[in-house]
């Protein structure tokens, strides 16, 4: 052994004083070293241990011996010997700073840190561990401040975290859903809670004096009922506890007999706490954040220790509410952009509808088109009934999902109008008001079904919610827009129905005036039946064709009308008139002069008397309108023409493929002053043909009528027949186009 | 075979009885999530709040691997996973070994377990002062040697390094179990292996463990503590290929 010589000047007797100490016995000092040290065999049998660990323990080396090492340990310390110190010790041989703690004889503990060692045979198998034990009572508590403080700045580091996590993630979030989402997620794993929920406050539009509703936007982990039950327990003084700041609710003692209901929640859900802080902007209470902590459902066995739960940390409080402002702020920012969102998209919606409606024709493809929209962009299933002589009758029922489109048809054919004074539809056109049904159950349904298949089909519609308009135009009820939205997609906004009612003023008006165009068209067909003249006869030595083509724009009949018949003895009469306008009124107007023009033949006058008859007995007629027309006589055996003309274009004369005006002179149109009215006498040759015709023919908007007259010289000459069908189309396909302003009816005879 | 380790360290606890039984046996071992090199980020506080959730890891290896006739051999918590997961999957399984098994280490009433309350919350202070994971950090500073990490990595106690949240969680639910009710729904060969002189699972356990059990079998190991695959991995392995069918 070598040792450090002597080279500090002390006097001889402290230098023997040194000697003899570094000299001393191995066993000295390993009985009194500054340290514990216990040989033990494999399973903790101690063999060998010093003074010093004996005497920490205050226990005789004799009562140690022949102990198990674990048994000097506390029973944590012991556990961990079995589940740590010993299979390290087998598998590393040697362990280092593991701290446990000795029992000492009073039950006192003493913390010390152990290095072990394992000492093994060829075998590699244990012998003994060797021991040795440091006392750490003030390290410990240096570590466990260390521990302390080390954990403090990680929940300091994880708060800020959470704060800046919060802070990036709502600045992406753009719905009040997004927002929801956000602060639920973040801080229920900031918060290590079970569940958390954003909950809503949301007065009623319709009833500002009901107590404002919990709406969960969002909620994950939470037990079903346990908002239900906070929000009773709030009762009256929601908006109070609103006010109150983050707050703590722990499931005690006290709690349970005050709030049962909420306890038991809590209970089933194994929740020790909840935590609820307020969500607000610029002051104003928007809801809460609710977190609920708790080990969760689990059969572990409870530890009874004191202070064992856990309160809320100051930080935490304050992270809380920092969270709670903003998602205050996010939540206004994200409810003014779907604000916007909605208002641009219903724009849009009342836009397109407005443009649809305009461009329907008829009162069927007006509301068909309608509720065709309606189910793509509003509802999930839309009726429109139209209030008629039968009540109501329903003949657009159209669903947004084609596989229950045949649900909507059977409504449609099965259900057909009954007047149950229970139905929206009833109730709204009766009530001249928006009704409605937000939420539907069955004991509705089974008031509004007419009977068992009825009610079968509504219950197959899911439906959730019901809106009825009524629409009107004119100070009259036209009928319902009834919009319903089924299970999936919920119930409907204030804005939704806002959106229903712009569109049945909308449908109103549109209705009103679809009806008032069908009403004139069905009475066109009955009048055209009644008044267009029926083909012409087939005469001896004649061939004759006619058209009569209506204005393009408007009803099937006009005030233009011709005529051929059989006069008493052999001549034929010709007429060809046009009663201004191409109305209803010009029709009539058109059957009432042709009326009396028959009745004026029969005594089978001469053109001319019969437009001085008809000029000199108008004011008699009452006809409302004037009127043009150009008559003729034709003797088929003799060739002989007469024509006389009331303010009427002339008639056309084709002869050897050659056309030409029959210079006949026309009076005034009939309905003005009378006016000695020139017949036109002359002969039709056989083969040549004559074309009578309303100015319908030669009039267009794009050109004047003398121009008009010219080509249809012109178009006549070209024709290269004389087939009297055949020129008629001619002319036709020659001078009119897809689109006429004005009626037009042509006659072309032929002499054989 | 499929081997689990229990709470302390990892799956390298069984490096000594492993060989015995490789030659005629397909091995499966694992670490819990939580231990060893499991993937930590999977940790699930909810899910493993419950040694089912621990059991339903064992089902899902067994399943992905295919594996039937599984001999669960569980070593003190893993021996009541083993038998959570013969709930959830009897059909995984034929045969379950249980090494110093306690189905509730707390007393209760007539039932010793072998632990107070008291005794459990001291468990874990001690795992709060063996912030193993926590000394790995910082034994190279205490040392004042931050420049030679050999030195530091033969401090670090690695094999039983673990996340020191996770290791206290698993430590309350490993103690704070009673899964005494489930043992009697074990219906494939068991084996019950006592140690002597176990702290954490004394013979009454072992023995009430092995009458709740029926057809179990039980078997006293001369090795002590608590760990015998560790202590006396050749009387272990001998008892378990003993229970093994021929």
């Amino acid at each position: 052994m070598s040792r450090l010589q002597d080279s500090s000047g002390s006097g001889p007797d402290q230098a023997g004083r040194l000697d003899h100490l570094l000299e001393d016995d191995p066993a000295d000092l390993y009985e009194n070293a500054p340290m514990g040290y216990l040989s033990a065999l494999p399973d903790g049998r101690i063999v060998k241990v010093n003074r010093t660990l004996c005497d920490w323990i205050g226990r005789p080396v004799g009562e140690v011996l022949g102990e198990r090492f674990q048994e000097l340990l506390s029973m944590g310390g012991r556990v961990y010997y079995e589940t740590h110190l010993v299979p390290l010790l087998r598998m590393q041989g040697a362990v280092r700073e593991i701290a446990l703690d000795l029992v000492r004889a009073d039950g006192t503990a003493l913390a010390c840190l152990a290095n072990a060692v394992e000492i093994r045979d060829d075998d590699g198998a244990p012998l003994l561990m060797r021991a040795t034990l440091f006392e750490a009572t003030e390290r410990r508590r240096y570590e466990r401040g260390m521990l302390a403080a080390q954990r403090k700045a990680e929940e300091s580091e994880r708060r800020s975290l959470t704060l800046q996590m919060v802070v990036q993630d709502l600045a992406a979030a753009l719905s009040v859903g997004d927002v929801a989402s956000v602060i639920v997620e973040r801080s229920r794993e900031a918060m290590h809670a079970r569940g958390a929920a954003l909950v809503l406050v949301q007065a009623d539009p319709h009833d500002p004096d009901a107590a404002p509703a919990l709406r969960p936007v969002r909620a994950d982990g939470m037990p079903e009922n346990l908002l239900q039950e906070l929000r009773d327990a709030a009762g009256s003084q929601l908006a109070v506890e609103l006010a109150r700041g983050v707050r703590s609710i722990v499931l005690d003692d006290r709690l349970r007999t005050v709030q049962p209901g909420l306890s038991a929640a809590m209970a089933a859900g194994c929740l020790s706490e909840l935590v609820v802080a307020p969500v607000s902007a610029d002051g104003r209470r928007l809801g809460v954040l609710v977190l609920a902590l708790g080990t969760g459902p689990d059969d572990l066995i409870e530890l009874d220790r004191p202070g064992g739960t856990e309160t809320l940390a100051t930080a935490d409080v304050n992270l809380l509410w920092t969270i709670g402002r903003q998602a205050g702020q996010a939540l206004e920012r994200a409810r003014l952009h779907e604000q916007a969102a909605r208002q641009a998209e219903r724009a849009s919606f009342l836009l397109e509808a407005a443009r649809l409606l305009a461009e329907a024709a008829d009162v069927a493809d007006t509301v068909d088109r309608l509720a065709g929209l309606v189910v793509g962009r509003l509802a999930d299933l839309c009726v429109v009934d139209l209030d008629s002589d039968e009540g109501l009758v329903r003949p657009a029922v159209r669903h947004r999902d084609p596989e229950r489109a045949h649900l909507a048809d059977e409504l449609r054919a099965h259900h057909l109008p009954r007047r149950s004074t229970a139905h929206p539809s009833v109730r709204a056109l009766q009530s001249g008001g928006t009704q409605w049904v937000r939420a539907v159950d069955d004991a509705f349904l089974r008031s509004v079904a007419v009977d068992e298949a009825h009610l079968e089909v509504m219950r197959a519609l899911e439906l959730a919610a019901v809106v009825a308009v009524p629409f009107a135009a004119e100070g009259r009820q036209l009928g319902v827009l009834t919009i319903a939205a089924d299970a999936r997609r919920g119930p409907f906004t204030v804005a939704d129905v806002e959106v229903a009612e712009q569109l049945a003023l909308q449908l109103g008006l549109v209705v009103a005036r679809a009806q008032r165009f069908d009403l004139a068209v069905r009475t066109s067909h009955a009048l055209q039946d009644n008044l267009l003249p029926p083909a012409p006869p087939s005469l001896e030595g004649l061939a004759i064709a006619v058209r009569y083509l209506p204005a393009t724009h408007g009803i099937d009949v006009g005030g233009d009308f011709y005529d051929v018949v059989q006069l008493p003895g052999a001549e034929v009469g010709l007429a060809v008139g046009d009663v201004v306008g191409h109305d209803i009124t010009a029709a009539a107007t058109m059957g009432q002069l042709r009326s009396v023009y028959r009745a004026l033949l029969a005594d089978g006058p001469a053109p001319g008397v019969i437009v001085d008859r008809l000029q000199t007995g108008w004011p008699l007629l009452s006809l409302r309108r004037m009127a043009t027309a150009l008559f003729a006589s034709f003797d088929p055996a003799s060739g002989r023409l007469r024509f006389a003309s009331a303010g009427h274009p002339p008639p056309v004369l084709l002869e050897g493929g050659r056309a030409r005006y029959l210079p006949v002179r026309p009076s005034r149109m009939l309905g003005a002053p009378p006016s000695q009215p020139d017949e036109w006498d002359g002969v039709l040759p056989r083969g040549a043909s004559l074309v009578l015709f309303t100015d319908g023919l030669v009039e267009s908007r794009s050109a004047d009528i003398d121009e008009g007259l010219s080509r249809l010289l012109a178009a006549t000459s070209s024709a290269g027949t004389s087939d009297p069908d055949a020129l008629c189309d001619h002319l036709l396909s020659e001078l009119t186009g897809a689109h006429r302003a004005d009626d037009i009816a042509l006659l072309v005879l032929t002499r054989r | 075979m499929m081997f689990a380790h229990g709470f302390g360290c990892d799956q390298e606890m069984w490096r000594y009885v492993v060989p015995e039984f490789e030659g005629d046996h397909r091995i499966v071992l694992f670490d819990h999530v939580g231990s060893g090199n499991s993937d930590l980020s999977a940790y699930d506080r909810v899910k493993y709040n419950s040694l089912r959730g621990y059991a339903a890891d064992v089902v899902e290896i067994c399943r992905e691997l295919g594996l039937t006739d599984v001999v669960f051999v569980g070593h003190s918590v893993s021996a009541i996973i083993g038998v959570l997961a013969l709930q959830a999957a009897p059909e995984v399984f034929g045969g379950l070994v249980m090494i110093g098994p306690s189905p509730r280490y707390v007393d209760d009433g007539d039932y010793v377990g072998g632990f107070s309350r008291t005794d459990i919350a001291g468990l874990l202070d001690a795992l709060d002062a063996n912030h193993l994971g926590w000394s790995a950090q910082m034994a190279p500073v205490i040392m004042g040697t931050p420049n030679q990490p050999e030195l530091a990595a033969e401090l670090t106690n690695s094999f039983c390094r673990t996340d020191p949240d996770i290791t206290r969680h698993f430590a309350r639910v490993t103690f704070l179990s009673d899964n005494r009710a489930d043992l009697a729904t074990v219906g494939v060969p068991t084996l019950v292996l006592q140690c002597s002189e176990d702290v954490i699972a004394p013979e009454v356990v072992g023995r009430y463990v092995h009458e709740q059990i029926p057809g179990s079998v039980f078997t006293k190991l001369t090795a002590t503590g608590h760990c015998p695959h560790l202590s006396a991995p050749e009387e272990t392995a001998a008892a378990i290929r003993a229970f093994l069918p021929e």
